[in-house]
């Protein structure tokens, strides 16, 4: 008789909310852990020959090694990479490990570590001590063969089993980019943070996602079956007993048919019910993503992350390149404004794609806009892309990461350029284009009131502007970041820029993550912001939002917040506000 | 051809790394098939791997079984390692 397995939950933090009920399945991996997979009969001369490679590179780094050693005259070193170079080339580690794929359709780390598992084993029962050492030149080799096994390995999250729950210690952009969403039902790490890029990616797809799970505990759990997923409260469970099981199911067919409905709702204006309208567009990665945004009514684009592009791409599009791409996008507009945000990325060209940040803190330093003032011909050309498909559709330009005025005005500066070279090549009917700069850094919200006179709009990017203001990594999740968003100096930031930008009589979009969270938005409201720009799939949840909050009592509620001073206090009352204007939503109500 | 010898292992720390490399870069490039048996158990000794696992100490005895068209210059050879104790002596 089979005994059942007790109920296991466990407590992450959550990012993206959602309920997931899935197999597991492991993504990077834990040191020490092997993925295992079935190889198709058609790709296992290529598996083996991948393994061949793996081993070649590891001698040859031997052998190099060997050389530098017998060159310092250290000899009894160069005799111990003999005896390694030797076991490279054992039949057992090369004939054997090749059949055995061969044999058994799996993968080649696998068989390999199968193989020095079991070689391990034997050397445990030796009585020799002096023998059983032995064993660890066997380790050493067999680390960087499955050191290049692993790098040559393309595990990617387009391919996976359908239903899986994703578990890793951490995830990238590009990861959760290439996750198909009908198999991906779930992601839970060690590591991440909610508004990290990978986040982000997830977050726009709709994916729930739990990070701070220690992945250590799990392997003491037996792995089949089903785990839940609640991304609301960043629980984890195991072996659900039925009982769970069903009122998982059930929430979750609820929460399906609430979503449904909301996006039913894509006609509706976004107002509140005494008629204080606000705008709702989106953030769009790719222009994939603009069929979703028209089908749940976006109003416009307040960011295009024209950076993302270069996802295909290995080198910077040409002028040619970026002017059909963007022109495709404005048509594919249907006449809705779009804010097109130049280039935000790092000034070493490694970082050049964005989904592959680069190591130690890109996130300062010569990024975005300081990059592309730098970098003037790149600039250039992708102000003049843009300002010629603007001849096609409502094109608005926003520059990212200003800090200064001086930086504002360079860039207005080499606009002015860009329309006057343009003219002289004989395309003159381009529009004013408005500008707007992003304030994502402390320094611009303060100086608001300089940048609002020289532009038509601003943007706040609440994201960076949290991880500047108080100095947390947007990478990483951490106890102090938990409550960083509805912390008091940010949203004094917020009201400050609100105001500078009303007197001004200019707009202001809050394009971060807190727009889509709807428990944010009677407070953005209260602060008097006119544009939300959310990921696509949040514009029905925020136009719910939108239509169940009265703007006289935002405004009250934007005053009692900016009255408390701690945190915590802050987001309780944002909590306690949305549970009484939206009691019927499960997701965000918990 | 096929050949059966008996050998003892004479160096001190037995048929360890040092001595099991060098057995295997000896009949690197021999045709025979070359076997050592020590305690009843019998391991390709073209593998190095195999020969560590025999963790044959000093005074072991090894049966050593050459197999193929080299069989006599590569049972010299072998005997003769063991016997000048793999240089170690």
């Amino acid at each position: 008789m089979k005994v059942r397995e007790q109920q296991v939950c466990l407590q992450g933090a959550p990012i993206c909310r959602g309920i997931a009920i899935g197999k597991p399945f492991f993504f990077t991996l834990i040191e020490d852990s092997v993925p295992e997979f079935t190889i198709p009969k058609k790709d296992i001369e290529e598996e083996i020959e991948r393994y061949r490679k793996a081993v070649e590179r590891s001698r040859d780094d031997i052998k190099k090694l060997q050389k530098k050693l017998k060159k310092e005259k250290i000899l009894e070193g160069a005799a111990i990479l003999d005896a390694h170079i030797q076991m490279m080339q054992d039949p057992l580690l090369t004939q054997h490990i090749e059949e055995e794929i061969k044999r058994s359709f799996k993968n080649a780390e696998f068989v390999f570590h199968t193989f020095v598992s079991q070689y391990q084993k034997k050397f445990q029962t030796l009585a020799d001590p002096f023998f059983r050492e032995r064993f660890k030149d066997i380790q050493d080799i067999s680390h960087r063969i499955m050191g290049y096994l692993r790098d040559s390995v393309s595990v990617s999250l387009a391919d996976i089993p359908e239903n899986s729950i994703v578990f890793s210690d951490d995830l990238t952009a590009f990861d959760t980019a290439e996750a198909n969403v009908s198999s991906v039902k779930a992601f839970v790490t060690q590591k991440g943070s909610a508004t990290s890029h990978a986040a982000i990616v997830a977050k726009a797809k709709g994916i729930p996602y739990v990070t701070d799970i220690a992945l250590e505990s799990l392997l003491e759990l037996d792995q089949d079956g089903q785990v839940i997923v609640d991304g609301r409260t960043g629980d984890i469970i195991f072996h659900p007993t039925d009982e769970t099981l069903e009122a998982y199911k059930g929430l979750k067919v609820e929460l399906d048919r609430q979503l449904n409905v909301w996006g039913e709702r894509e006609s509706l204006p976004a107002e509140t019910i005494d008629g204080y309208r606000i705008k709702l567009s989106s953030n769009i990665d790719m222009a994939e993503d603009l069929d979703i945004f028209h089908e749940y009514g976006g109003e416009g684009v307040g960011l295009f992350r024209s950076e993302y592009m270069f996802l295909s791409n290995d080198s910077f599009p040409t002028e040619a390149e970026q002017y059909s791409f963007y022109l495709r996008l404005v048509e594919k507009m249907r006449g809705l404004p779009i804010v097109i945000r130049t280039f935000d990325f790092g000034g070493d060209k490694l970082m050049l794609n964005p989904y592959f940040p680069a190591e130690g803190n890109s996130f300062i330093g010569c990024r975005a806009i300081r990059y592309l003032l730098k970098e003037r011909d790149i600039f250039k050309s992708q102000i003049r892309a843009i300002l010629r498909a603007s001849r096609s559709g409502d094109v608005r330009i926003m520059f990212p990461m200003i800090s200064t005025l001086a930086e504002l005005i360079e860039a207005k500066e080499l606009l002015n350029e860009a329309y006057e070279e343009l003219e002289k090549e004989g395309i003159e009917d381009i529009p004013q284009v408005k500008i707007g700069s992003m304030i994502e850094v402390p320094s611009a919200a303060i100086v608001a009131d300089l940048l609002a006179k020289e532009c038509d709009f601003l943007s706040i990017g609440t994201n960076d502007l949290v991880q500047y203001s108080l100095a947390v990594d947007r990478r990483n999740h951490s106890p102090n970041q938990v409550h960083a968003s509805t912390d008091p100096s940010v949203l004094r930031m917020i009201k400050l820029v609100v105001s500078e930008a009303n007197h001004q009589g200019i707009p202001v979009t809050v394009c971060g993550e807190i727009a889509a969270d709807p428990r944010f938005t009677a407070l953005l409201l209260g602060l008097g912001v006119h544009e939300l720009s959310v990921a696509p799939r949040y514009l029905p949840t925020i136009r719910q939002a939108v239509r169940s909050s009265c703007i006289v009592e935002a405004c009250a509620l934007a005053e009692k917040a900016l009255m408390l001073s701690n945190a915590k206090d802050i987001q309780d009352l944002l909590s306690e506000e949305y549970m009484r204007n939206s009691p019927d939503d499960q997701l965000y109500n918990c | 051809m096929k050949l059966v010898q008996k050998v003892q292992v004479k160096n001190r720390l037995g048929l360890h790394t040092r001595p099991a490399t060098m057995i295997v870069k000896l009949l690197q490039h021999v045709k025979s098939s070359v076997q050592f048996t020590c305690r009843k158990e019998t391991v390709n000794a073209k593998s190095i791997l195999s020969i560590l696992m025999l963790a044959a100490k000093r005074n072991s005895r090894i049966t050593i079984t050459v197999e193929g068209e080299d069989a006599e210059v590569v049972m010299d050879q072998l005997v003769n390692a063991f016997d000048t104790q793999f240089g170690e002596s």
